[in-house]
């Protein structure tokens, strides 16, 4: 009985093993790819390791593409819309959570109906908008769309109900307002679902794609997705090498944030259902 | 002290908590209702730049010339296709997660979750440039191991021959959400009390058994968030779509992987008709619209403003 759960359980872990093998293999032979001087100009037959390994494809790709640039504009970026898009679905969501003042239950379906309306809807007039106000190639189309997070505000609310009323009185107690209340007590109190947010939030900005491929059309102002699929659009697409090593280099850090943070982004999105 | 001055005291009290909400509320108006507002007005007119002079109101005439239309129709039954295929993943994540979940938690376990799950994290283009290689006709990855699995040569175009092109675009849609989707059901799986397991064990419950009336109907909320989400992204796909045809909204090969984002966008900034392609907009608004109302229905997310009120 004991062995034949053993044995179960070996076989398992071997299927599973097998899976993840044939899974994460593209992810190795695009590194493989991106070492080896044969897939400089062509594809070469899938191996394990190079064939002839090099870093050539690395240098090439430094000089068709300027991705520390890309780099740097998509980390300010994405570390402003967190911040502000959090920030302000905190406040938010205290306002919903505690507040007592006339209006609120439409004010907050007003927001949660938001939901409903794609981004994808309001390309155009979005892009009128910016082209209007003279903000298009700059980076204020991409930002201040932030400052409604809705979906965190959903999540804000629902975390900071469950924080004690007793607490708060204590503040008031002390002769301290609301702001005093949201700064020394929601925000200390919410640092779980400040970096459940924070994570969802900045890996969603990275991965962003259509908006800056719409509003930005200056490559030195552009984000790395948009940057990276220019580049590959433009090279002749033999040049397996140095896209692959394009392709590495523009994975590295997320993937880096991953290992070091899976704990909490798994944990993150199978709380929140939120992909991304 | 007064009534009149107790009012204002009242009144100063519910004034404080409008300067939390201010600046979302009008972000939330500027942002999303006035322009929702105005991709419903421009798919009422015959525009093709907005601003540039020469509005005419034509009603509906857009829609009608849409859905007469036989390219927006292909990009419409392309999307509708591809969102079905797409939605293999969430059988495939409910496997993952069955054997993953049999481990029992622990180190393998854990190692599993971040393993299969991996693939998402890097669902940047990357990825995309990756599959390019792997889904390619000559030396692609998968032909390779298709051609070592049955022992003779398969050279498939599957980003490139119009025949295969879905299940190629479908390929790599798998391996950028199948991680997510196992994710869920594992999360799911391990909600479900061991305590049901333990007591049918006890009134001689098979294996099938336990599946058939334990974990399926205690999966069922999972599989219907899993599937109106599903239904949901792959409405509105586009980024591997665009990026896999070398940054172009035709969707290569021969418009078969075109889909509804991509004719609008096409529409809106390659060959500008902003009237045409705000009544797109607004046919995308209405399929995403409804599947989001059911999603809200299924996850209650207003529901408990009971408690708000």
């Amino acid at each position: 009985m004991m062995r034949a759960k053993t044995i179960r359980r070996l076989i398992v872990i071997i299927v599973l093993v097998l899976l993840l093998i044939l899974i994460l293999t593209p992810l190795w032979w695009a590194i493989v790819l991106s070492f080896d001087r044969a897939a400089t100009t062509a594809l070469p037959p899938f191996s394990w390791l190079p064939h002839t390994p090099t870093t050539f494809n690395y240098k090439a790709a430094q000089r068709l593409i300027n991705l520390p640039r890309y780099y740097l504009n998509t980390l300010i970026v994405t570390t402003v819309n967190t911040v502000v898009s959090v920030f302000f679905a905190m406040m938010c969501g205290y306002a919903f959570a505690k507040g007592r003042f006339p209006g609120k239950k439409v004010l907050y379906i007003f927001m949660l109906a938001v939901m409903m309306v794609p981004f994808e809807s309001r390309l155009v007039p979005l892009y009128i908008l910016y082209r209007d106000m003279g903000l298009l190639n700059t980076w204020w189309p991409l930002i201040l769309g932030q400052f409604a997070y809705v979906y965190g505000v959903f999540f804000a609310r629902q975390n900071i109900a469950t924080i004690p009323n007793s607490i708060i009185e204590s503040v008031y107690l002390d002769g301290g307002g609301v702001w005093r209340v949201f700064f020394t007590m929601v925000l200390p109190l919410s640092k779980p679902v400040i970096a459940t947010l924070s994570i969802l939030q900045f890996i969603a900005h990275w991965n962003s794609y259509l908006w800056p491929l719409v509003a930005i059309r200056d490559s030195s102002k552009q984000m790395i997705s948009v940057g990276v699929a220019l580049f590959n659009a433009q090279q002749d697409s033999i040049y397996f090498g140095p896209r692959m090593a394009v392709a590495v280099l523009s994975a590295i850090p997320l993937t880096i944030v991953f290992l070091f943070l899976q704990k909490y982004i798994v944990e993150s999105i199978a709380v929140s259902g939120i992909k991304q | 002290m007064s009534t009149k001055d107790r009012r204002i005291r009242n009144l100063k009290k519910q004034l404080r908590w409008y300067p939390f909400l201010i600046i979302s509320l009008a972000a939330l108006v500027l942002f999303v209702y006035i322009p929702m507002f105005n991709t419903a007005r421009y798919s009422l007119y015959d525009i093709s730049i907005v601003g540039a002079g020469n509005e005419t109101f034509i009603g509906l005439k857009n829609y009608r010339t849409l859905l007469g239309q036989s390219r927006f129709l292909r990009a419409l039954g392309n999307t509708f296709a591809l969102t079905l295929m797409g939605l293999v993943t969430i059988p495939l994540g409910f496997f993952l997660a069955v054997l993953i979940n049999s481990l029992g938690r622990g180190r393998t376990q854990a190692f599993c979750r971040i393993g299969f799950y991996l693939p998402n994290i890097i669902t940047g283009i990357s990825v995309i440039l990756m599959f390019q290689a792997v889904l390619q006709g000559e030396g692609g990855l998968l032909n390779t191991f298709l051609s070592f699995l049955f022992r003779r040569k398969i050279s498939i175009g599957w980003i490139s021959d119009i025949r295969y092109s879905k299940i190629g675009a479908t390929i790599l849609w798998c391996w950028m959400n199948m991680g997510y989707s196992m994710l869920m059901n594992l999360a799911s799986l391990q909600a479900i009390p061991s305590e049901l397991y333990e007591a049918s064990e006890i009134d001689g419950a098979s294996a099938w058994d336990k599946v058939r009336y334990i974990t399926a109907p205690l999966m069922k909320n999972c599989f219907t968030f899993l599937l109106v989400t599903g239904v949901i992204n792959g409405l509105s796909r586009f980024t591997d779509l665009f990026v896999l045809g070398s940054n172009s909204s035709a969707g290569l090969p021969g418009g078969t992987l075109q889909s509804i984002l991509m004719y609008i966008y096409q529409f809106s900034f390659e060959v500008p008709s902003h009237g045409i392609s705000s009544a797109g907009s607004m046919i995308l608004f209405a399929l995403v619209f409804f599947f989001t109302m059911i999603n809200v229905k299924l996850t209650g997310f207003l529901e408990d403003e009971e408690e708000v009120g």
